[in-house]
């Protein structure tokens, strides 16, 4: 049975148009799904609405089978993490962790035995009689996320939890995050706006498009298959490289693409189907590689970046002056700035896509 | 020495001083004005006052008729029956219409922020009386508390006829509200209480508005109902505002005057029921034209007012579990 099933759900503040529209999402028991998508989308709004702190305007929401949509908050059995800690700064970090228990009658023996195990977990013991105030943020994290391990709810939502954190702590604080989830085994749902935490910590990815799924799907299908070039552009650091290109025929299936500034390319493969006349190619800056002018793509080196373990070298194709980047290594000799260089596309590793951006079938 | 001087340096050094001394100069010229007006409102009274309290002293006769008689003030204020009659009269207006103040305006400032359209309205009707001059005021409570012709007898007496059951709760003859010994000091803090209320609702008010959102997101999660995060997030968190608050409304009450003087006339009523210090203080100045004992009352005012002070400090820390 799922975890949580969003079903045809719908969100729309008063009268204006909808924010979200007719969502399909089945998340599994134990399973962590992360939602990325631009800023605006609809990420924070759809998790507040699971949250029951956001009205569903249309659609079911089932939490383990049950139809959530009317449930109050804190009857769902879920546990948010805010992006802010939304710590009680009256409170001490025990009192913070164990509110909910108290709430709900708890002794105070047993509350402290559950606050003390999930401090335990995270390992702020030593906190334990502190107030917020006088705690790093990574610190007030790890109580945020204590407090909901505290409820043990059936299902964890996290809104952007580590973006306030300094690199170097976020990287400390995605890996306990995936040790927990191992640990706990318990449903997360985890919205983020970083590229390595979206593929390091889902097991599977949820692309959110102004208020639509674009995409779900383990973080290396989403990488190596996107759908659309929303995806494909959405994931990956630089991003994928597109080229707006013309089919100039195929011949025993190997399709001939034709680039601006008169260059011609042999793709090696075709899409199943019918053929559009009219394609975009994408291809990521791992899968291209610098040859001598002759022998590819003419292209001119705009800028070199060398980012210690790895080279950006960002070119204009002839005949087109959208960037174009290659990923080197970082001990190759790259080329300067100013030099025209040859490309070759791995054909074997490139996409192409419709002008509408949809992903078209390879043989 | 007058030799050794070139004549260049003599020369130059009385220009070069000018120049540098109105730039010198021009601060103290800008910060004059307050300095200026503070120290012959602000620091002179009170230096003067705190001589005055030890001297008897009638002001008629001239500085010349100042009589020093050292601490016979202060044992005369505090052994004066009439003093410690107002001092309760004081406490007992400042009680009851402070107290009440604080536990309308809080409860009040959380409904209206929870309401969306319309708060500005409330609270501006709920404000207007801070701002409207007391005269005003207290002329029109002399009218409505009027015993013959008075709106508030009239309703009261309409209600005990017509309504049934609790219409028998309520006084069958026409109350004298600002005749009668017993009913003054009610009358009084009822005015006061109505003036200041709508002020501690906009300091709650703003108190709340700071609290994050996510605060009470959180708790409703936490399963607190509406009554709980009252309890839990708002109230601790308004907590230095409330110090504020209380502070100013122990401050003011003790030094009440205008309200009860305007309502009631100089004496502060039958019997002086409302009379406060602070009008005692002033007849004692003016009728009596003892003015080194008005002087002793008002000091001995600042140790009472200081003292409570520090206790609501006291109190708010040790409630806070001190941080
Ligand atoms: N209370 C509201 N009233 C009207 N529109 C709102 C309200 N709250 C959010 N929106 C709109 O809903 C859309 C989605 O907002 P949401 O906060 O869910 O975006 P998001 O995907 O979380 O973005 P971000 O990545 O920047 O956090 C936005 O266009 C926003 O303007
Ligand atoms: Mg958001």
């Amino acid at each position: 049975m799922a975890s949580l099933s969003l079903r045809n759900i719908k969100k729309a503040y008063g009268n204006n148009a909808p924010v979200i529209e007719g969502l399909n999402l089945e998340v599994g028991k134990g399973e962590f799904v992360v939602f990325v998508g631009p800023s605006g989308c609809g990420k924070s709004t759809l998790l507040r609405m699971i949250a029951g702190l956001e009205d569903i305007t249309g659609g079911d929401l089932l939490i383990e089978g049950e139809r959530a949509n009317e449930l109050h908050p804190s009857e769902r059995g879920i546990a948010m993490v805010f992006q802010s800690y939304a710590l009680y700064p009256h409170m001490t970090v025990g009192e913070n962790m164990g509110f909910a228990l108290r709430l709900s009658g708890m002794d105070k023996r047993a509350i402290k035995e559950a606050v003390g195990r999930a401090a335990e977990v995270l390992r702020i013991t030593h906190l334990l009689d502190r107030k917020p105030a006088a705690l790093s943020g990574g610190q007030r994290q790890r109580v945020a996320i204590g407090r909901a391990i505290v409820r043990q709810p059936k299902v964890f939502l996290f809104d952007e939890p580590l973006s306030n954190l300094d690199a170097s702590l976020r990287v400390q604080m995605r890996i306990e995050l995936a040790r927990l989830h191992r640990e706990l085994g318990t449903t997360m749902v985890y919205v983020t706006h970083d590229q390595v935490e979206a593929m390091t910590l889902g097991d599977r990815i949820a692309v959110f498009n102004a208020g639509k799924l674009e995409q779900v799907g383990p973080p290396i299908q989403l990488y190596r298959e996107p759908r659309s070039t929303f995806v494909a552009g959405f994931l990956g650091s630089p991003k994928m490289n597109f080229l707006d290109v013309e089919t100039a025929g195929a011949v025993a299936g190997n399709l001939q693409l034709k680039l601006g500034g008169n260059q011609s390319l042999d793709f090696g493969r075709t899409p199943v189907g019918t053929l559009p006349s009219q394609l975009t190619l994408g291809i990521r800056p791992e899968h291209v590689r610098v040859v001598p002018a002759a022998a590819g793509l003419q292209a001119r080196v705009d800028m070199v970046e060398n980012l210690g373990d790895t080279q950006l070298v960002h070119t204009a194709l002839a005949g087109s002056e959208a960037s174009f980047s290659i990923r080197m290594a970082p001990d190759a000799i790259s080329p300067r700035v100013g030099d025209v260089v040859g490309i070759h596309i791995d054909s074997a590793n490139a996409l192409l896509f419709d002008r509408t951006g949809r992903a078209l079938e390879l043989a | 020495m007058e030799s050794v001087l070139s004549p260049a340096a003599s020369s130059t050094a009385p220009r070069r001083r000018k120049r540098f001394q109105s730039w010198k100069w021009a601060p103290y010229i800008f910060i004059s004005p307050f300095v200026i007006i503070f120290a012959i409102f602000g620091a002179f009274p009170l230096i003067f006052s705190a001589t005055l309290s030890f001297a008897q002293w009638d002001p008629a006769a001239g500085f010349g008729a100042i009589k020093w008689i050292q601490l016979d003030n202060y044992k005369f204020v505090l052994t004066d029956r009439w003093f410690w009659k107002s001092l309760g009269n004081t406490v007992y207006i400042a009680l009851a219409s402070g107290l009440p103040q604080h536990l309308v305006a809080i409860p009040f400032a959380a409904f209206l922020s929870t309401l969306l359209r319309g708060r500005n309205i409330v609270l501006g009707a709920y404000f207007l009386p801070f701002i409207t001059s007391s005269v005003a005021i207290s002329l029109i409570f002399s009218s409505l508390f009027s015993k013959d012709f008075g709106a508030i007898n009239a309703i009261l007496m309409s209600l005990h006829d017509h309504l049934p059951l609790i219409g028998q709760l309520l006084p069958d003859h026409k109350v004298d509200w600002l005749q009668n010994t017993e009913m003054v000091k009610p009358t009084v803090s009822f005015v006061v209480f109505w003036r200041y209320v709508g002020w501690n609702t906009v300091l709650y008010l703003a108190a709340m508005q700071t609290i994050p959102e996510d605060l009470y997101e959180a708790a409703t999660l936490d399963g607190a109902s509406i009554t709980r995060q009252f309890w839990h997030i708002t109230l601790p968190m308004i907590r230095p505002m409330m110090f504020f608050a209380v502070s100013l409304t122990l401050i003011n009450n003790l030094q009440l005057f205008e309200e009860p003087f305007i309502l009631l006339g100089d004496n502060g009523g039958t019997g002086q029921a409302a009379m406060t210090t602070a009008m005692y203080m002033y007849r004692t100045a003016f009728y009596f034209s003892d003015f080194g004992t008005a002087c002793a009352i008002s000091w001995v005012m600042f140790v009472i007012i200081a003292v409570l002070s520090y206790g609501n400090n006291r109190l708010f820390k040790l409630a806070g579990g001190e941080d």
